[in-house]
């Protein structure tokens, strides 16, 4: 059976009012945009989502607003990671009760847990619920904290319900080491990786990614994964350079960067809670600058 | 200046005598003719496998100038020229151009980790004491985390004409499509090269060469996923790449001395590390035996020299 963890998948940024109070029907509007220009899948709230600068109750509430929105269309994970784990544990049974399809989930930060740390966690979420869980992997957020491919097979051969990992060392070992323990004891295991990097991955057994900027170029998002499954290398190649020059555009103070190019799409989605700064009006000139240069403006849908 | 893609590279082993420790250039000799008839496009020598910087000056020379001769019209050599010292490196550069290599390869100076503008003039300078094709080598894990970002590679493009290519051992994928962006833009003609054997994403990325310790193991293997790379036949090469992968990871704890503990098994003694390397003690050695001998990709390997 094929996983239903694939392709391009797209985690919306929350959308906030000006006094940086959530801002519901934007919410809802942008979940409608991601899955009628294609996503594949959605998945809230992730970093990107300023996960960690929202309070549980808000985090429950948009998860509620997402699985009712998406209604089914596609597949709605919850991003489930929150510095305590017993946060993690009751968002992650919210999500089960409220009907999600899944829920994703990083290693525990701040404690620079060990391996058996790491397993630990893992189980206690994993057994806690039915739903589907996948894991996701960044070293070089975590201060080098990562899922070996010798963990990633214990968990899979212990856990039934632990079915996919968001790989984002962005690293060619890593991703390695981890896709060729996992896919041999779990053909459909959900190898994916973070910000669309998928040139370098759906070789080696990658199904998808999460994406960064699909909010401003879900067209580029679709295509440059048509090209990595298709075997079409150099277009492939030609695409995820472009797409690459976005991630350099938007990692710089992300996700505010990435709001301020919403509202040059005609998306416009708020400011961005502190620290994380707001892009100021020079800074949005400079992203659509380079977003005119890049032929994004043109070839990408404008407002809702 | 000419475009120079080495295409699969093998970075031999240096072997020494027993109990005195000087190189056994016999045996080297034979090394490199094992080398050249399985499957080596090219030679790097004596690159960090081949214990370079265990080595002294008139050494490397003696080195690059048998691998020269040896090699003939047959296959082109690269001489691998890091040092500390800047003038030490541009130094043994130009005498590898006089001996006949086809091009360098230099890393960031070793224990220095100098700031970016410093490293600029470094490979600057070194670069210069050549008219041949030079390559930096991006290797974080083996230089203290010193690496080279795509920015300091695109100035360097600006400045030396004849900087032709970056040999990544960082694997870092980032850095690898930033810097094939750049040099699109700039020069056409660069190259990308494989530091190591995981091969497939960087050749996705439009890697064409790869530096390959583990040729003195398994030439076979490697020249199999080379090919299928260079052919673009990426979810064909998945397979030989996590073969690959297995080996590289049976032999990465060791280093060089489960290298050269391997390539015995494989019927190629070259015999230990010299100091301050140690070889593997009689435990290891023997897991590293059980181990490889689990591989069934090795099967068509070849056994001897």
């Amino acid at each position: 059976m094929q996983n239903k963890f694939r392709g391009v998948m797209q985690s919306p940024v929350t959308p906030l009012k000006d006094d940086f109070s959530l801002d519901l029907p934007t919410f809802e509007r942008l979940l409608d945009f991601h899955v009628r220009a294609g996503a594949p899948a959605i998945s809230w709230p992730h970093h990107k989502g300023e996960s960690l600068n929202l309070t549980i109750p808000e985090r429950k509430l948009f998860a509620e607003a997402a699985v009712k929105v998406v209604n089914g269309r596609v597949p709605v994970t919850i991003h489930v990671s929150a510095l305590a784990v017993e946060d993690t544990m009751a968002l992650a049974r919210h999500a089960q009760d409220i009907g999600a399809d899944g829920i994703l989930a990083i290693t525990p930060y701040f404690w620079t847990p060990t391996l058996e740390g790491i397993e630990a966690y893992f189980v206690r979420l994993c057994t806690s619920i039915d739903l589907p869980v996948l894991s996701y992997n960044s070293p070089s957020y975590l201060n080098g904290v990562e899922i070996t491919g010798d963990l990633m097979a214990h968990l899979i051969e212990t856990l039934p319900n632990f079915v996919g990992v968001k790989e984002a060392s962005f690293n060619s070992e890593k991703f390695l080491e981890i896709s060729r323990a996992a896919l041999a004891l779990r053909p459909n295991f959900a190898m994916l990786t973070g910000v669309e990097f998928l040139l370098p991955s759906v070789p080696l057994g990658g199904v998808g990614s999460y994406s960064a900027a699909g909010s401003i170029c879900p067209n580029l998002c679709t295509e440059l994964f048509d090209s990595c499954t298709s075997g079409e290398w150099a277009r492939a190649r030609e695409l995820q350079f472009k797409m690459t020059r976005l991630w350099h555009l938007f990692k710089d103070q992300y996700p505010s960067s990435l709001k301020g190019g919403m509202v040059i799409m005609g998306r416009p989605v708020g400011p961005t809670r502190a620290p994380l700064p707001t892009a100021t009006p020079e800074r949005q000139a400079y992203i659509r600058a380079q977003l005119e240069d890049l032929g994004v403006i043109a070839s990408e849908p404008h407002g809702w | 200046m000419m475009p120079f893609q080495p295409g699969l590279v093998h970075t031999p082993l240096t072997p020494f005598r027993a109990g005195v420790g000087r190189i056994d250039f016999d045996l080297y000799g034979r090394m490199l003719e094992f080398h050249l008839r399985h499957g080596a496009q090219a030679l790097a020598v004596p690159m960090h496998a081949g214990e370079s910087v265990s080595l002294t000056d008139d050494e490397r020379r003696a080195l690059i100038k048998l691998a020269v001769e040896s090699a003939g019209k047959r296959a082109p050599v690269i001489a691998h020229v890091s040092d500390s010292g800047t003038g030490i490196a541009a130094a043994l550069a130009r005498a590898a151009q006089e001996a006949g290599a086809a091009a360098i390869v230099t890393t960031t100076p070793y224990y220095w980790t100098p700031p970016p503008s410093m490293v600029l003039q470094h490979f600057v300078e070194i670069g210069s004491a050549v008219d041949i094709p030079f390559f930096v080598l991006n290797a974080p894990e083996d230089m203290a985390g010193s690496k080279i970002s795509a920015d300091l590679a695109l100035k360097l493009m600006e400045k030396r004409p004849n900087f032709a290519g970056v040999v990544d051992s960082s694997l870092d994928w980032q850095f690898m499509i930033e810097l094939m962006t750049d040099a699109a833009r700039v020069r056409p003609n660069f190259a990308l090269l494989a530091g190591g054997e995981l091969l497939v994403s960087a050749a996705a990325i439009g890697a064409r060469g790869l530096f390959s310790p583990l040729a003195v193991i398994a030439p076979t293997l490697m020249r199999r996923l080379f090919d299928l790379c260079a052919a673009q036949k990426l979810f064909e090469a998945r397979i030989l790449q996590e073969d690959a992968a297995a080996l590289r990871q049976i032999v990465k704890p060791g280093g060089v001395a489960a290298l050269k503990a391997a390539a015995r098994v494989m019927g190629r003694d070259c015999g230990i590390p010299r100091s301050p390397l140690l070889p593997l003690d009689a435990a290891a050695e023997k897991t590293l035996t059980a181990a490889i001998g689990q591989l069934t990709a090795l099967a068509d390997e070849p056994r001897g020299w």
